[in-house]
């Protein structure tokens, strides 16, 4: 514990005074390390109280480097208080309060070298130089704001004309939706009945066709049974109608693995796990597995083992593998956004279907061709509904973002800007997503989904905050904060991982540019 | 810093578990000797001294050992040994036993000793009955019985405080050629049985060689009538032993183990093989000098584990003996015993032996903040500035192996750290320091100057075949320099001259990790014990004879690569300033240049927990200079255990936070602002005492006690203290109880000293507690119990700065917490804080004490004498029964009144402002 933490903690106390004042008052307008604005609490002419009201004591004992106070303040211009602040005055440049602990440590803290007034440490005064930089800063930064307020405006303007104008496509979508919802419904209702005319007239022809299809079915099978009785005759070279691993490790069709060898693993595996088949097992568990393999072997059937090695490949490179799932899911997604719907497959499969038998009589064949056109109509309807609610789904949200006080970052929705370093291309797509590819080569990783605004309360539009990105091996998933500044242009400044899977964009654009904003006027508004 | 379980981490993050794989290292029964030797259990020793070869000479008696079949009637002679005793100053006696003519020399270790020890007078008093009696100067005896050979060591007391051999456990394997057939005394030749495993073992997929066969050496301590034994750090168990018998032995081999075990004889990092008995009765001590491969068995018969039989056969029944069994690979028995009265005596009399840690530099006993990694030069200034921002002091920062160019030590990564320089005068312009790692594994990589040169000069270890030993570890493919070879080590320590390492100054200081060493794809994580390292050529020695082999040097490797590390550091500006080396592998003797951390520990209660036992182990085997990595190495603390870490790690020699570079980052500002000022407050508090640290840590380098110490070297007659390893002193004046357990609102404070009438004071509230054993403690989460022992006087800086370096010349607060009669004593130590200026008498060595009628400040080395601006800005006495109603200073001939003032309820009196000059003696008169 600290000292002055401990003494803090009485409240009985009493002076045993045994020794003189010695002290000779100054005539200073204040003591050392007071402000101005505080220089009327210290008075010379009285006894001094601490300003906690705790403790009175002689002037005398104000900056005579020991802490009487329990809040520091009879130190203002020493190191003797470990809670107590030291005010530099920096004329040229911004008054500054240290803490007291930095008094003469030996360290130039304050600019005009008033810390270190004991400790043998000579300061140079850099106030007026460091004042004339920070004048010419803010003399810069305000420049930028004000030339970038005029960019802001346009930004502005743009952005609340954007939001207009997707109100009104918004109202205009909700018109037209309404308008092809009715289409629909009276394409369906048409639709209904010339495809309970055509069900009518085809009962007949689907009749007949799945007698058809039985009886090949049948002949099939029976020709599949024979055809596999041939081969396990042929591999039974004992006949003892029961097939061994002997018999078939020559069989080179039995080489699954085509290591040029017909090892145990194998047989086990055509042989549903056992040492040896029978007859009946080798036709229902045997055959299937080994026509494919004597297809493939006379030519007749390419296997999908290729496609396999390319998905065990993948394996290898799970980061890849993942990102092409991805990138296969967003297709889906797009897909069942806008049109391709799955019964449209089941239509033109049934389309073709009627192609191939067209066998129908006369009349049969107009119900079909007007129930298909009924169909196609329906369909084409029923997307048009898609389309207009997805697009209206799109312009909702983008109405629900926001797009700051002002509308000032709305025609960035859907920017991208890239910033490369050594390593790694990044990409910021604004209120999407941002991303990060290996110059190496390698999948796209994302650093996070547009989340929030979380600059702080009085600045929230400072800061954006992109989260949910891919997760780090072991780790959090990637989120990135984009810190916003005034500029000119609008590009990424610099990206860095200052934390772990945390990353940090700094992104300049004109819409910071806000004149009215505390941050513009920082410079100028203090005491210089 | 970290382990090979990077590699791992991904599969525990499935898994979820965290525990060590015991897999990859050995039990006793793979390892062959541990297995060979336990299973060994002679009816009566076979060791017989041959009484007619005693030669008493100096202060060493020499005689020749015979082992003896004994069950013929023939007593055929079976192997000649040599055995020395030798009699060295201050109580302590040497017993080495090798063979009498070995088939080649065996490896004595090398660097353990800090000198040659002196010699004490060594007089035979009597010779009969089959037994000698000698004596040293200092009224010890030792009775060596000739057949069997026992050796009984008694204290001034008269008492026998050490036997050795008295379970017939001592073996020394002779040396033999492959396949060799003996002649035993009547010229019959005699087959030798090989057994399984003599010329060569498997563990796991790793084959050793074993070129030389079986070179196993045994011995059996026995400590009678003690009530415990401590020592043989670095284990996670209890600082009091345990009994072994029925589990594995205690284990010395250093070893890279990855999330090692709490409560665990396993062997880590360090090794070191010195131990301790102790209870009412009396205390002594065994150093076993030896740096292969060690198991230690303990049988203390107290324990209920012990079955009584064997109580009853041992020791009558009485339940008070303590014995232990050294086992090692390879090496002669060599051992070192203390009969010191007291442990204090004992620790005293192993750091004569081994050495103290010498005077550190100041800034190493304040706050160091690391990471794995920091991760360039932009992340090092904004920890850096974030310290200022945030008002918590720190000392040094520290770069992890990231800051290389790709792990080639004595590089830098370019791109990160394109101006090492400049980012040294940043921190340099605060008072601030930092601290590279430098591993002993060299990558492997063509055109890399180390690998080339090393290479070229044949400076690596070898392997059994006599090439470049090629193991893997953070570079990937690597080979070792053998430091054994002096040539290499000066190249070594050449590498840290400033023109090559470029980037660094004198405020750059050393971490040495991975050097047990660790390989990550060797066996048990480590090299080969059939590699080969350098031994002096001598005529005659060819063959097997030409080099040691790694088993023979094993956990003194680290030891040979931080050697070289601080020659190179005194070699950089001629031997001015003071080196900083942190090391991970631990060895006897490695206290002479480095400080210790307990490794990759984890943030978890119950480590730390066992950062106090470990680090009192270490400390009671010479390592004063130890901590824990604050917040735990691996896995992420939660603000209240990282609360509790601070405040326990500011109580502890090395205070230091590192982090696994898979965490989260936790520097002390990322927690909540509550917490952060805890850690605050927990960070200034070791500031405050930081004088008091660094006077403890140069009494430590004059007397060799321990800094951080267990409650028995101070209170030796209080029984409860033997077995408290929760809570420790530092010094003889402050007692501490770090908080470790989670969520609790009082802990159990034990405060010895109840014979004595013992005041302790809160140093919070200097509220004085009478000692009386066990009190439960009130605490809060900005609390953990330390006390102020009453006698004591603590000298404090209230004006903690940003830096260390930076308080030098503030003034001081003297504590003076008095006991009952009124009085304390204490000490203050002043110097430049880096130099070794201070041994040339620039230094303040005083002494402190306070009697009711004057306080006195006196230079304990007269001549001495440093220019010191520090001045007293007030005195706290503590415990005033009646307050005086005067003071007056008295400094060189001026006097001058001092104003005080009560607290009353408190008993406490302040000083205010006695302003006097530290740099000169001063003295303040009461009157009542």
């Amino acid at each position: 514990m600290i000292y002055s933490t401990w003494i803090n903690q009485f409240h009985s106390v009493f002076l045993i005074v045994c020794s003189l004042f010695t002290y000779v008052q100054s005539d200073v307008p204040r003591p050392r390390g007071v402000s101005l604005s505080k220089a009327p609490l210290y008075s010379p002419t009285k006894d001094f109280t601490c300003f906690d009201g705790t403790i009175t004591i002689p002037f005398s004992y104000v900056n005579d480097d020991y802490c009487d106070c329990f809040d520091g303040s009879d130190e203002p211009g020493t190191s003797a208080c470990l809670n107590g602040f030291f005010h530099c005055t920096n004329a040229g440049h911004r008054p500054l309060n240290i803490p007291s602990s930095r008094v003469n440590d030996g360290v130039c803290d304050c600019c005009d070298g008033t810390d270190e007034y004991a400790s043998g440490e000579t300061c140079t005064n850099t106030c007026e130089e460091l004042g004339r930089e920070a004048r010419a800063e803010a003399q810069r930064v305000a420049e930028l704001y004000k030339a970038g307020s005029h960019l802001r405006l346009e930004l502005i303007e743009k952005g609340n004309a954007k939001r207009n104008e997707m109100a009104e496509q918004l109202q205009q979508l909700e018109k037209d939706k309404s308008e092809a919802v009715q289409i629909k419904d009276e394409k369906e209702s048409l639709k209904n009945e010339l495809e309970a005319k055509e069900n009518e007239a085809l009962k007949v022809y689907r009749e007949a066709e799945e007698q058809e299809r039985q009886k090949k079915a049948e002949e099939e099978k029976q020709n599949s049974i024979r055809e596999s009785l041939e081969h396990f005759n042929k591999y039974d070279v004992n006949h003892d109608d029961v097939l061994t691993m002997d018999e078939v490790i020559i069989a080179r069709v039995f080489d699954k693995d085509q290591d040029g060898n017909v090892d145990a693993e194998e047989t086990k595996y055509f042989f549903g796990d056992s040492d040896s088949v029978d007859k009946d097992t080798f036709v229902s568990t045997t055959w299937p597995l080994l026509k494919p393999l004597l297809m493939a072997k006379d030519g007749l059937f390419k296997p999908v083992e290729e496609h396999e090695d390319i998905e065990q490949e993948q394996e290898g490179d799970a980061d890849e593998a993942g990102d092409l799932d991805n990138e296969y899911a967003g297709h889906d997604d797009e897909a069942s956004d806008l049109d391709l719907p799955q019964d449209e497959h089941e239509e033109q499969e049934q389309e073709a279907e009627a192609d191939q038998s067209n066998v129908y009589d006369e009349e049969t064949q107009k119900l079909v061709n007007e129930a298909t056109e009924a169909r196609r109509l329906h369909s084409d309807a029923e997307r048009t509904v898609r389309e207009i609610e997805a697009n209206i789904r799109k312009i909702q949200q983008s109405l629900e973002k926001d797009y700051g006080l002002q509308q000032e970052y709305a025609t960035l929705d859907g920017e991208c800007w890239e910033y490369e370093d050594k390593e790694y291309v990044y990409k910021l797509c604004v209120f999407q997503k941002v991303t990060q590819k290996s110059k190496n080569g390698g999948a796209e990783v994302g650093l996070g989904n547009w989340g929030e605004w979380a600059g702080p309360d009085h600045n929230k539009y400072s800061i954006m905050k992109y989260t949910n990105g891919i997760a780090c091996w072991n780790g959090p998933s990637r989120m990135t904060t984009v810190h916003i500044s005034c500029g000119l242009e609008t590009k990424l400044l610099s990206v860095t991982e200052p934390f772990r899977c945390e990353y940090k964009m700094e992104f300049s654009t004109p819409a910071a540019c806000d004149e009215s904003h505390p941050t513009a006027q920082h410079s100028s508004h203090d005491e210089l | 810093m970290k382990t090979l379980g990077l590699l791992l981490v991904a599969a525990l993050a499935l898994s979820g578990s965290y525990a060590v794989d015991k897999n990859n290292f050995k039990t006793c029964d793979q390892s062959g000797f541990c297995k060979r030797l336990r299973g060994f259990k002679p009816e009566k020793s076979q060791y017989t001294l041959n009484l007619d070869t005693v030669l008493v000479h100096g202060n060493v008696l020499s005689a020749e050992v015979n082992t003896v079949d004994t069950s013929t009637p023939q007593r055929t002679v079976l192997w000649h040994y040599a055995l020395r005793l030798s009699a060295l100053v201050d109580g302590t006696f040497r017993v080495e036993i090798d063979e009498a003519d070995p088939l080649y020399p065996r490896y004595r270790t090398q660097l353990a000793l800090k000198e040659e020890p002196k010699a004490d007078g060594l007089k035979l008093l009597s010779n009969e009955n089959g037994k000698l009696t000698l004596a040293n100067t200092q009224g010890q005896k030792v009775i060596i019985t000739a057949e069997p050979l026992l050796l009984e060591f008694v204290n001034a007391a008269g008492e026998v405080a050490v036997v050795l051999n008295d379970n017939g456990q001592l073996v020394v394997e002779p040396l033999r050629v492959k396949k060799e057939r003996i002649d035993d005394d009547e010229a019959n030749v005699v087959d030798v049985q090989e057994e399984e495993g003599t010329w060569g073992e498997n563990f796991k997929s790793h084959h050793d060689s074993k070129p030389r066969g079986n070179e196993a050496v045994s011995l059996d301590i026995s400590f009678p009538e003690a009530d415990h034994v401590y020592g043989i750090p670095e284990h996670t168990d209890k600082f009091s032993l345990h009994t072994t018998t029925s589990g594995e032995p205690y284990r010395l081999f250093n070893l890279d183990v990855f999330e090692y075990d709490l409560d665990s004889r396993m062997a880590i990092y360090g090794a070191v093989p010195v131990m301790y008995s102790h209870g009412t009765k009396r205390s002594a001590g065994v150093f076993w000098h030896n740096s292969a491969e060690t198991w230690v068995d303990v049988v203390n018969y107290a324990d209920s584990t012990v079955v009584s039989s064997l109580v009853n056969l041992v020791t009558g029944g009485q339940k008070r003996r303590v014995d232990a069994r050294f086992m090692s690979e390879s090496g002669i028995v060599d051992v070192f015993v203390f009969l010191g009265e007291k442990p204090a005596d004992l620790f005293r009399q192993y750091t004569a032996l081994t050495g103290t840690a010498p005077l550190p530099p100041k800034f190493s006993l304040a706050y160091h903040q690391c990471r794995w990694n920091y991760n360039d030069e932009d992340d090092v200034r904004g920890v850096d500035e974030n310290f200022d921002v945030h008002d918590i002091p720190a000392d040094v920062i520290w770069l992890d192996i990231e800051y290389t160019d790709r792990k080639k030590y004595f590089t830098w990564d370019h791109l990160k750290f394109p101006h090492p320089a400049e980012m040294v005068a940043n921190l340099t312009a605060k008072g601030r320091k930092l601290v590279t790692i430098i591993d002993p594994h060299i990558k492997r990589e063509a055109g890399y100057f180390l690998h080339e040169d090393a290479t070229e000069m044949g400076y690596y270890v070898k392997d059994k075949d006599g090439k470049d030993y090629e193991g893997w570890c953070w570079p990937g493919s690597s080979s070792y320099l053998d430091f054994f070879n002096p040539v290499v080590s000066k190249y070594y320590a050449e590498r840290y001259q400033y023109d090559n390492f470029p980037g660094t100054s004198k405020d750059v200081h050393i971490w040495n990790d991975m050097n047990e060493p660790s390989v990550f794809n060797g066996p048990e994580i480590t090299m080969p014990k059939d590699c080969r390292h350098y031994k002096p050529p001598q005529d005659g020695n060819d063959g097997l004879a030409a080099f040691w082999e790694h088993r023979h040097v094993h956990n003194e490797y680290g030891l040979w690569n931080i050697r070289a590390t601080h020659e190179g550091m005194l070699l950089r500006d001629n031997s001015k300033y003071r080196p900083f080396i942190l090391t991970r592998s631990t060895f006897a003797g490695t206290q002479r240049y480095a400080a210790v951390w307990t490794g990759d520990n984890a943030a978890e209660w119950g480590f730390l927990a066992v950062s106090v036992p470990m680090c009192l182990s270490l400390a009671a085997a010479g390592v004063s200079f130890c901590g824990s990595d604050v917040g735990g190495f691996f896995k992420y603390p939660e603000a209240e255990l990282m609360t509790r870490w601070y405040q326990a790690g500011a109580f502890q020699p090395f205070f230091r936070a590192h982090s696994h570079i898979e965490t989260k980052r936790r520097e002390p500002w990322l927690y909540e602002p509550a917490t952060t000022a805890l850690i605050r407050d927990a960070t200034r508090r070791r500031y405050a005492l930081i004088d008091f640290w660094y006077t403890l840590f140069y009494e430590h380098s004059i007397d060799g006690l321990p800094v951080m110490r267990p409650l028995f070297q101070e209170f030796p007659a209080e029984e409860d203290t033997y077995t408290i390893d929760d809570e420790y002193l530092l010094g003889n004046a402050l007692l501490v109880r770090p908080v470790v357990e989670p969520g609790v609102t009082s802990v159990k404070v034990y405060l010895p000293g109840a014979a004595s009438r013992t005041l302790w004071y809160d140093v919070d509230t200097y509220h004085a507690h009478h000692a009386n054993g066990y009190l439960t403690y009130d605490v809060t989460l900005a609390k953990i119990p330390v006390f102020q022992r009453g006698g004591s006087i603590v000298p404090r800086k209230e004006r903690v700065r940003r830096s260390s370096a930076l308080m030098a010349d503030d003034p001081y607060t003297l504590v003076v917490a008095l006991d009952i009669n009124g009085t304390a004593q204490g000490s203050l130590y002043i110097d430049d804080g880096e130099t070794y200026e201070y041994l040339n008498n620039k230094h303040i060595y005083a002494k402190l004490t306070f009697e009711p009628n004057a306080m006195t400040y006196s230079f304990i080395d007269e001549n001495a004498h440093y220019p010191t601006r520090s001045w007293v800005e007030r005195i706290v006495i503590a415990g005033i029964k009646s307050p005086p109603k005067t003071a007056k200073l008295t400094q060189a001939g001026k006097q001058t009144a001092l104003q005080m003032t009560l607290h009353k309820g408190n008993d406490v009196l302040v000083v205010r402002k006695p302003a006097a000059n530290m740099a000169q003696p001063w003295t303040i008169n009461f009157t009542y």
